[in-house]
């Protein structure tokens, strides 16, 4: 007889999910399925509202991600009014870009999955988060708090407050970086590099290449934004897809031309569409993207210290590496190579400038905003009529993205660790932990709102409950 | 050094009435006073600081505006924010100590979309206000 294992809501992740596995007559893992369970219609509300109101609205998908919609958004904005934006305004995008970076993935890696990984994945889940983390490592604890405050304090800074600045708009930004604020960040810098550089030889001294395989290795392509040369990029460039042997699939492509590459399915069971790279069809097209993908798609950080520990983390191989907890160890390498980009950019002179916008009327009717979220690679496509009105708006969104792969990521995890109907709580800490390596956002990616406790079911092959597991978040 | 620290959403009418309280301080020397959307792990470190910290938080219960202590609590389970006593607890962990920890509690009635308070919350403004008044003097030369 076929069950179904049902784990409701997920734990620590932006948002509301629930996993199930189905099991086959025998009891063994047949399929698992991560389900969103919510909708909100961003896309569908949008519509009427004008193009200038868009950064703003949009960033109201989120309260962990809004600067990353913000930009995105600006950048759809850019291209409807088909202007060049000011130097310095492009130089203070990046910058927020990158603290937004350090302050979502720090919220991931200390808060959210530290835990996890340091105190054990069979660790009493009561006492497996933040609070229990503190009384373990509280050295490391109080050091990720004072990382992921720098990243705010960045966007804080600039846009006049770290949720919902109202700060990038369609022709740049509306208000230039001043020094005492650049000096700010530039004394700050220090410690953040210090911290991750620690954070990193702690996760590499816990985590050997066989513990790197505990939630499982799944072969895909990656896709990320790369610049000129193949370095890492995050504000611009263009989008490159590379396969499991880190062999090229799609490269220099323009990131405005989309919808040539990715189309998107749905299925009945969740809310979350499913990105796909077209050529390949659904469901064959699965790519990551994330830390783990624009890692895995560059060649270079361009950086120093990050490309030394690109270096390591690919080894003597061009072969990419498939495995999910991986996420964790490029999310790592990420904040130091955006704290290094940060360093960079704070050091020239032009980002003081105070032209930071140029005005202009709407000139085309179709824009597209693509930059990489810390989560992945992020889309914006509106249509306009002449006065700016969005007649339509879509958005993919970096957890879309992984939808496809986190589902085989649960599949593979499950498969190893069910066998004959037998649940433990250990597995389910796994499954839990292979979604929140990707660090979801489903906030974002179906716009759902809300807190995230965990439920898992079992459900046999007529759709008959089996057995139920509940766990409050709070 | 004392810290007020309004929680909640000004777009979410009467939730918004501990940012609105503290956005309206006058400031003065040995005061810091911030609003935020909610509870976050990084607040510890400023906890950490404080000689005596003050939480204003919109309640949903019915009934008159409280003014309470609150120690620190371990709380069960985590979701991304914390409550006043699991913050407490944090920083106990972090730095070694807490500060002195009130909760000041206005009873909303409207929690809808929307920038304005219902008559009833912005009827307990002025109490609110004399109660945050009298607690700040009260803890005049606190350090921390």
């Amino acid at each position: 007889m076929e069950r179904e294992i049902l784990i409701e809501p997920v734990t620590r992740i932006e948002g509301h999910a629930k996993i199930t596995v189905i099991l086959d007559r025998d009891g063994n893992v047949s399929d698992a399925r991560f389900h969103v369970t919510e909708l909100r219609g961003f896309e569908k509300f949008c519509e009427g509202r004008t193009l200038w109101e868009m950064p703003s609205l949009t960033a109201r998908i989120c309260g962990i991600c809004p600067v990353s919609h913000i930009l995105a958004s600006a950048k759809a904005g850019d291209a409807i009014l088909a202007v060049a934006i000011p130097e310095a305004a492009e130089l203070l995008r990046r910058l927020m870009n990158l603290g937004q970076l350090v302050q979502s993935h720090a919220l991931s890696f200390f808060y959210l999955s530290a835990p996890d990984l340091l105190l054990g994945w069979d660790a009493d889940p009561e006492g497996r988060n933040v609070l229990g983390l503190a009384g373990k490592e509280p050295e490391l604890v109080r050091a990720g708090i004072r990382l992921r405050a720098f990243g705010q304090g960045v966007i804080d800074r600039l846009g006049g407050k770290r949720i919902h600045p109202a700060w990038a708009v369609p022709g740049g930004v509306n208000r230039p970086l001043s020094k005492d604020d650049r000096a700010w960040m530039l004394e700050n810098i220090p410690e953040a590099k210090g911290t991750i550089l620690k954070t990193l030889d702690l996760f590499k001294s816990a985590f050997d290449a066989t513990a790197r395989s505990a939630l499982g290795e799944i072969p895909t392509m990656y896709m990320g934004l790369v610049g000129e040369s193949g370095e890492w990029e995050h504000y611009s460039g263009y989008l490159r897809i590379v396969g499991p042997e880190g062999e090229i699939v799609v490269d220099r492509y323009d990131p405005a031309g989309y919808r040539e590459v990715i189309a998107e399915a749905s299925e009945e069971w969740t809310y979350l569409k499913f990105p796909f790279y077209r050529p390949l069809g659904y469901p064959d097209g699965v790519y990551r993207v994330g830390p783990l993908g624009r890692v895995n798609a560059c060649d270079r950080f361009g950086t120093p210290l990050a490309d030394a520990e690109l270096e390591e983390f690919r080894g003597k191989t061009d072969r990419r590496s498939g495995r999910t907890i991986d996420y964790h160890y490029a999310r790592l390498i990420e904040i130091l190579a955006a704290i290094e980009r940060m360093e960079r950019l704070l050091s020239d002179e032009r980002i003081l400038s105070p032209h930071v916008r140029a005005e202009a009327g709407v000139n085309r009717t179709e824009g597209v905003g693509v930059h990489e979220a810390p989560r992945g690679t992020l889309f914006h496509r509106y249509v306009v009529d002449e006065n700016g009105l969005i007649e339509e708006a879509e958005f993919i969104v970096s957890t879309g993205h992984n939808n496809l792969a986190m589902n085989a990521t649960v599949r593979e995890i499950a498969r190893s660790y069910i066998s004959e109907g037998k649940v433990t709580e250990g597995i389910l800490n796994r499954i839990e932990g292979g979604i929140r390596a990707y660090d979801p956002c489903l906030s974002c990616s179906v716009h759902a709102i809300g807190q995230m406790p965990l439920r898992v079911d079992i459900v046999g092959p007529d759709g008959e409950l089996v057995r139920r597991i509940v766990r409050d978040s709070q | 050094m004392q810290l007020v620290i309004g929680i909640g959403n000004r777009i979410r009418q009467d939730d918004g009435i501990g940012p609105l309280l503290v956005e309206s301080l006058e400031r003065s020397e040995g005061v810091e006073a911030i609003a935020v959307h909610q509870l976050t792990p990084e607040l510890a470190e400023r906890l950490g600081r404080a000689g005596r910290v003050l939480f204003v938080d919109a309640s949903i219960e019915e009934g008159s505006v409280s003014l309470d202590r609150v120690d620190p609590a371990e709380p069960r389970g985590l979701g991304h924010s914390l409550s006043p006593s699991g913050l407490l607890f944090l920083t106990e962990k972090l730095y070694g100590g807490a500060p002195e920890g009130w909760a000041l509690s206005i009873p909303g009635t409207s929690f809808g979309l929307g920038e304005e308070l219902s008559d009833q919350a912005q009827s307990r403004l002025p109490e609110a206000r004399a109660l945050i008044g009298a607690w700040l003097k009260e803890g005049e030369g606190s350090d921390g």
